[in-house]
């Protein structure tokens, strides 16, 4: 089995010291794409905040290693959170995935520019790097949101929620550049996601981690996504 | 024509009120961007209240203790310790207060601006003294500026001008998403503390010179209109920069002419162009429309 490149070991994740999860313990493989399912509110994101270090445990340890270097983490947000009033355009908000390796006060460079460039081409937003972020569709924000996450040139990939909001059609797009990315890139991906068919659809999702009433249970994609099991997952929701 | 060649002379008398005004002219709308980014409009009004309320409250300290007569620092100099320190405490106190996870609230701000205001006037009301200086503040009344103060303003601002330079995408990236910045390794907190200190210098700083209506004028306006003119970051900041400092440059030409007191002409005068951009785009967007059909 490839390494593990993130493992939370008895996690207590919350707000505020309050805790919204405790007693996660989870571990993502090099190579591996999971989804992350669950019940509005139960707490996917919050796993996927902890995983990317972006909020502290509360309780527990989180281990972030490849090769005995940190994870690099290519940080997808819902598109919601970004509600931009900086006039940026596409390559200007792409470009920020760059930031991370170019130290402070270190202007970017004309080979990182060309990189990002590329990273806009894989998703098929080459030709729009001069738009307003703001004036383009959800579709094609989530695309450039992706674009900005794979210029950090990660070796993991944390989506939350990328395919809310937005139409099928779009929805089926982001899909298949996921499915491509992670594939022609061994790119280890979580997705925390709501649309079940576009996951059983996809070969590449290999693993199932639902969150439910505050507990991980984890399997591959045919069990954890059987009728009989999501109709139990969802009950809290539907109930 | 004439009056613009006139204040443009290098030995017009007021040459340093006109340095001062397009100093903060072209550097306040690039710490304006990013309290319209921020969402924090209302904190670029209520601090220039505060900080001008931290001036009262300077003079009327020194008056207090060691009198009028018996100054031994500049106006200037005391004036500038007031307003920092008021300023920067504020900052500090609202900073940690969003950071226990309460929020950067309207109400807290709002309450504050009024607070100030009313201080403010207490403090004029009990100092004969005070209230002349002060007032001529609150007016913008742009019209000496001893060299000493332009040079500390020129440093001040400078050194902003610098630090917004080199330090624009991490300031960028901790404004637009924090929790990627987080995810990237940086540090936001000092990041945040790095803008909140530019913004408090430019405040406390330019309240001194422009008073804080023209200073929140300065901060909000030539940003908007840039808005509306320019894409991409880098362009928006240099319209905003070329409008603040033409509407300094206007303004203070146009009140030498008409003998009005400069601040107000300057902010209003950008008003005046943010309505003929609007008024313009809505013109074109209208034409446009018509020429479809």
């Amino acid at each position: 089995m490839a390494e593990a490149i993130v493992t939370l070991q008895d996690v207590a994740l919350g707000y505020d010291g309050i805790p919204v999860l405790e007693g996660l313990t989870v571990d993502v493989h090099a190579g591996n794409f999971i989804a992350l399912l669950g019940p509005n509110g139960c707490g996917k994101s919050t796993i996927l905040k902890g995983m990317a270090g972006i909020i502290q445990p509360l309780h527990g340890r989180i281990r972030c290693v490849l090769n005995g270097q940190p994870v690099r983490f290519g940080y997808v947000p819902q598109r919601e959170a970004i509600e931009m009033v900086f006039p940026l355009t596409v390559f200007q908000v792409a470009l920020m995935g760059t930031y991370g390796r170019v130290g402070p006060g270190r202007p970017v460079t004309h080979v990182e520019r060309e990189q990002v460039q590329a990273c806009l081409a894989d998703v098929g937003m080459g030709d729009l790097g001069r738009k307003l972020f703001t004036s383009l569709s959800g579709g094609q924000r989530q695309r450039v949101l992706i674009a900005r996450a794979l210029a950090a040139g990660p070796d993991l990939l944390l989506l939350d929620e990328p395919l809310s909001g937005i139409d099928l059609g779009a929805a089926k797009i982001i899909m298949e550049l996921i499915t491509r990315l992670h594939q022609d890139r061994g790119l280890t991906t979580v997705m925390v996601s709501h649309h079940l068919k576009a996951l059983r659809e996809r070969e590449a999702v290999r693993e199932v981690v639902w969150v439910h009433e505050g507990k991980l249970l984890r399997g591959p994609v045919a069990t954890m996504l059987a009728p009989d099991m999501v109709f139990r997952m969802m009950d809290a929701e539907i109930g | 024509m004439d009056t613009l060649l006139e204040i443009l002379n290098s030995h017009f008398l007021l040459r340093n009120a006109l340095h001062g005004g397009l100093i903060i002219g072209i550097v306040a709308p690039l710490v304006g961007i990013y309290l319209l980014a921020r969402r924090m409009v209302f904190l670029g009004v209520a601090l220039p209240q505060i900080s001008t309320a931290g001036v009262a409250a300077a003079f009327v300290w020194h008056t207090y203790f060691h009198g009028h007569q018996s100054r031994d620092v500049s106006d200037f100099m005391l004036a500038l310790v007031g307003s920092t320190i008021l300023t920067f405490a504020v900052i500090l106190g609202l900073a940690l207060l969003e950071r226990r996870g309460r929020g950067l609230g309207e109400g807290r701000i709002g309450m504050l601006y009024a607070i100030a205001g009313a201080v403010t006037i207490l403090l004029l009301a009990s100092d004969r003294v005070t209230e002349i200086g002060v007032l001529g503040l609150l007016k913008g009344e742009i019209i000496a500026i001893p060299d000493i103060e332009l040079l500390i303003l020129f440093l001040g601002y400078g050194a902003i001008l610098i630090l917004l330079t080199v330090f624009h995408k991490e300031l960028v990236l901790v404004t637009v998403d924090r929790e990627m910045a987080i995810s990237l390794g940086k540090h936001v907190l000092v990041w945040d503390m790095l803008l909140f200190g530019i913004i408090g210098v430019a405040i406390s700083l330019g309240v001194l010179v422009v008073g804080p209506l023209v200073m929140f004028g300065f901060l909000i306006v030539p940003p908007l209109i840039a808005g509306r003119l320019a894409i991409g970051m880098r362009n928006v900041s240099i319209v905003a920069a070329v409008v603040g400092a033409g509407v300094a440059l206007a303004g203070f030409a146009f009140a030498y002419r008409l003998d009005w007191p400069t601040g107000p002409t300057d902010v209003a005068l950008a008003g005046v162009v943010l309505a003929l951009v609007a008024v313009g785009q809505a013109v074109r967007a209208l034409a446009s429309r018509i020429a479809v059909q």
